[in-house]
């Protein structure tokens, strides 16, 4: 015991100090936090299956939590209670009878089981059910969005009032997108030029947008709002700005700007304009 | 094999310390220039936390001369270079020639009974191959149109000409060629040494742990190495030659087309076994100073091999989970995110070891010892932080965040960067003869790990926030702003943990010029590296030594009382 206070109070010493330090640069932060609204963590998801992430991820983090508690708990034991002193001898100890590796084994299938297998029937459920459950195009009240990502921007292209891509009344905009609530939202996405990913931090949505190949994904919003747009993959100088607004509207509200806005696409349409006009057909 | 084929030793300047063949010498010139780089890959660190957390801010003090046609300023340009080096620098230039160069040179012959390494001219050419690739790495950072932008990574069609006009990006490829050459002919060297120059008695069985890990480094190496260097070739010829490998026909004017994905793929299937290359030395180290330090034998000497062949081989099937955003076959994303999780079973082993090593030993909390035991902490927190990484679910998240930066930075950095202090502070004194202070190694150690952890885990509640990574200003997107008070404190604490390495390179310096002198054999291990004289003689063992024992066999019961250790080339009594 006289030991463990001698230890305590000389060890302590050295990271005593260290952690004042970082206290004192905490303090100063935590004066500013007063005056700015600082965010830690996450707030609600805006998508349906966007509870899964945070499911999944506390899960995962009560199971690694216990598994590293329980290192910290071996490495302190042995490095109190076993310290080099006169007259004392470690244990011999090879480890490699058969009872250590009976042992071993046992561990090992545990930590598989609980750390590892649990985990995966979690994650494919999340999957099966959710990410990659992206919705047919024939699927009952999908609304569909064909991405061309660009340095440093997104363009986006909705079918407008007849369904169609490539026609005249396709809504097209640059880094703003609006979408309805309640319905399943998919994306076919490509690149002008480098890799992009089309980061929806609020609906818990990623995904890569590659130069010569289509992308997919989804998401369903479950709220109306602004949300946000971010881009995930380093594209160059410009990266950090290359964000947009996900406008989430309620369905009526919704209607009556796809209306509008389709009309307003009919009537600014310009044939000689080949630019703009990239889209492609809907693929299975 | 014999000793009758010895060449006298060099007398002159440049053949004794410039062009040398001896083993020592090139393992102290791969530790200079690894500890050089480790140097200014950490300003360039610290840099880029100061750009994070105080956007627009001039850089104090080296700002101005650095950058004097901004003041000081960073632009989005100069930033990316500087994570992309900072990260290229870090693994080829600072982390792989201090751990796989010096300690792969030093401990291989030393710790099998050899005289030297297997090829000693081939040696000789690997440090000068890597010195070349860090001249073309430093050269690329001046070169008109600028240098590399895109990443460590650098994914196609950003690092193609598609992305990236500057020469930067070219010389890049060439210089991560180079020293991929480099690597391949040490890992041929190393491999070849450990097979064919053992002394006698030196059983596979009985080898030190740190040549087990260093030998399966050499395979990963020999293995995969030739993977990036065949991509670099690809980008070499698509920037310089015109072809298009990793551009898209949809991208070409006048034909061709390739695939940015092919990239990707080639890049990680070196990528993920690289990472095991950086901490594999690492794991070796840390099995070996538990058990000198504890007094104890390893415990599970033959489980923790077999863990590090398991790891060694499952390296090559994992590399999918970098891939999981860009689009792979859900059965692909399936099958990788499967495979990654066994890892954990013989990481799960290695620790179990590791913690039954100081089981009831009588542990020596040297300076080697605390970095050992730190290398088990921060690998334990980065470890166990890969399983979000590995499940799909939450990866879809976490992916390009700053999680990910404080995983890997905890598992390939930091453990790799503990295992290598570990490494010089306890063959320090057989290098140069002379002692470390020991209070100001203590401090380095505190120093370093307290704000270490300390950063990266708030790297883990960043990247929980939905921080994406390669920003060059957080504050910019909205809903980014409000982070920016983490930004903030991880700066600080970076800023602690670098002021810190200054008493490192005090100890350092000081230590080798006007240190006391060392023991032969100050910290009573029975290896053979430790049962040499001090300094080691030119072509080592005047007699090649007979090997009875395992390197482990502390606090033997046939020992006695008046010392818990053996060398390896002594019988055990009884």
């Amino acid at each position: 015991m006289h030991r463990l206070k001698t230890l305590l109070s000389t060890r302590l010493k050295g990271c005593a100090a260290l952690l004042a330090l970082l206290a004192m640069s905490g303090v100063a932060h935590a004066q500013e936090a007063a005056e700015t609204a600082n965010r830690w963590g996450l707030g609600e998801p805006a998508s349906d299956y966007g509870y899964r992430f945070t499911d999944l991820f506390w899960f995962i983090t009560l199971l690694v939590g216990i598994s590293f508690v329980l290192v910290l708990i071996l490495i302190a034991i042995p490095v109190i209670r076993d310290r080099a002193r006169p007259g004392h001898k470690a244990s011999f100890d090879h480890g490699s009878s058969l009872h250590d590796k009976q042992v071993t084994t046992v561990i090992s299938v545990i930590t598989f089981i609980v750390l590892d297998a649990w985990v995966l029937v979690i994650a494919m459920q999340d999957l099966r059910e959710a990410y990659w459950a992206i919705p047919e195009a024939d699927q009952e009240g999908v609304y569909q969005v064909e991405v061309l990502a660009q340095q440093w921007s997104w363009n986006f292209r909705t079918p407008g009032i007849d369904g169609e891509f490539g026609t005249a009344d396709d809504i097209l905009s640059n880094s703003e997108l609006v979408v309805p609530v309640g319905r399943p939202v998919s994306f076919q996405m490509t690149s002008k030029d480098v890799i992009h990913a089309l980061f929806l931090p609020e609906m818990r949505m990623k995904k890569d947008v590659n130069p010569g190949d289509i992308n997919t994904s989804w998401f369903q919003a479950t709220r109306a709002g602004d949300f946000t747009i971010l881009c995930a993959e380093l594209c160059g100088y410009a990266h950090y700005q290359m964000h947009g607004k996900l406008t989430v509207l309620e369905e009526d509200t919704f209607n009556e700007w796809e209306r509008e806005a389709s009309k307003l696409a009919l009537t600014a349409f310009d044939p000689e304009d080949t630019e703009s006009q990239w889209a492609w057909d809907w693929e299975q | 094999m014999s000793g009758d084929h010895i060449h006298p030793e060099p007398t002159s300047f440049l053949s004794k310390y410039v062009f040398s063949h001896d083993h020592k010498v090139i393992a102290k010139q791969f530790m200079w220039f690894g500890l050089v780089w480790l140097g200014i890959g950490g300003i360039m660190a610290m840099m880029i936390r100061w750009q994070l957390a105080h956007p627009g801010d001039p850089i104090p003090a080296i700002g101005m001369f650095l950058f004097p046609r901004t003041d000081g300023v960073l632009d989005p340009a100069t930033y990316n270079t500087l994570f992309t080096m900072h990260g290229t620098i870090m693994i080829f230039l600072g982390l792989t020639p201090l751990m796989i160069g010096a300690f792969g040179n030093w401990c291989i012959p030393l710790m099998i009974g050899a005289r030297d390494m297997i090829f000693p001219l081939l040696n000789m050419l690997s440090f000068w191959t890597v010195f070349l690739g860090g001249c073309v790495g430093l050269y690329s950072l001046f070169v008109p149109l600028g240098a590399n932008e895109a990443g460590w990574t650098s994914y196609a069609t950003l690092s193609t000409t598609i992305g990236a006009q500057g020469h930067g990006e070219t010389l890049w490829a060439v210089a991560v060629f180079l020293i991929g050459a480099s690597s391949i002919m040490g890992g041929i060297n190393y491999m070849t040494t450990i097979i064919r120059l053992r002394a006698p008695g030196m059983t596979w069985g009985k080898l030190p742990l740190t040549v087990w890990a260093l030998f399966l480094t050499s395979v990963l190496n020999v293995l995969f190495i030739p993977v990036i260097g065949s991509a670099m070739i690809l980008l070499f010829l698509d920037r310089a030659v015109g072809t298009s490998f990793f551009t898209p026909a949809s991208l070409m004017q006048g034909g061709g087309g390739g695939d940015p994905i092919l990239y990707q793929h080639l890049f990680w299937i070196f990528g993920h076994p690289e990472v095991y290359i950086l901490i594999l030395p690492a794991w070796g180290f840390v099995c070996d100073l538990l058990s000198f330090f504890a007094r104890k034998p390893a415990f599970g000497y033959r489980t923790s091999v077999g863990a590090m062949v398991a790891v060694t081989v499952l390296s090559a099937v994992v590399y999918g989970h970098h891939m999981f955003t860009t689009g792979l076959s859900p059965m692909l994303g399936e099958s990788f995110m499967l495979l990654t999780m066994i890892i954990s079973v013989p990481a799960e082993i290695l620790f179990f070891n590791w913690l039954h090593t100081l089981w009831k030993g009588n542990l020596r909390l040297e300076v080697p010892m605390l970095w050992a035991i730190g290398v088990i902490f921060v690998f334990g927190l980065g470890g166990l932080t890969g399983i979000y990484l590995a499940t799909i679910g939450t990866d879809i998240f976490l992916h390009d965040t700053y999680f990910v930066v404080g995983h890997f930075h905890l598992t390939m950095a930091a453990s790799a960067l503990f295992g290598t202090f570990g490494a010089l502070t306890f063959w320090f004194p057989k290098m140069f003869g002379r002692r470390m202070n020991q209070t100001l190694g203590k401090i380095h150690f505190w120093g370093t790990i307290v704000p270490l952890t300390f950063v990266f885990c708030l790297m883990f509640a960043m990247g929980y926030s939905g921080m994406p990574r390669r920003y060059f200003d957080h504050t910019s997107a909205e809903w980014l702003a409000d982070l920016q008070h983490m930004n903030v404190m991880a700066t600080h604490a970076a800023l602690l943990l670098g002021a810190f390495q200054l008493v490192f390179v005090y100890n350092f310096i000081k230590s080798r010029w006007w240190g006391p002198a060392a023991e032969t054999n100050p910290w009573e291990v029975g290896t053979l590296d430790w049962t040499m004289p001090t300094p080691v003689p030119y072509y080592n063992f005047k007699e090649i030594p007979t090997v009875h024992t395992g390197p482990h066999e502390f606090s033997h019961p046939a020992l006695g009382d008046d010392r818990d250790w053996i060398p390896m080339t002594e019988k055990l009594p009884g």
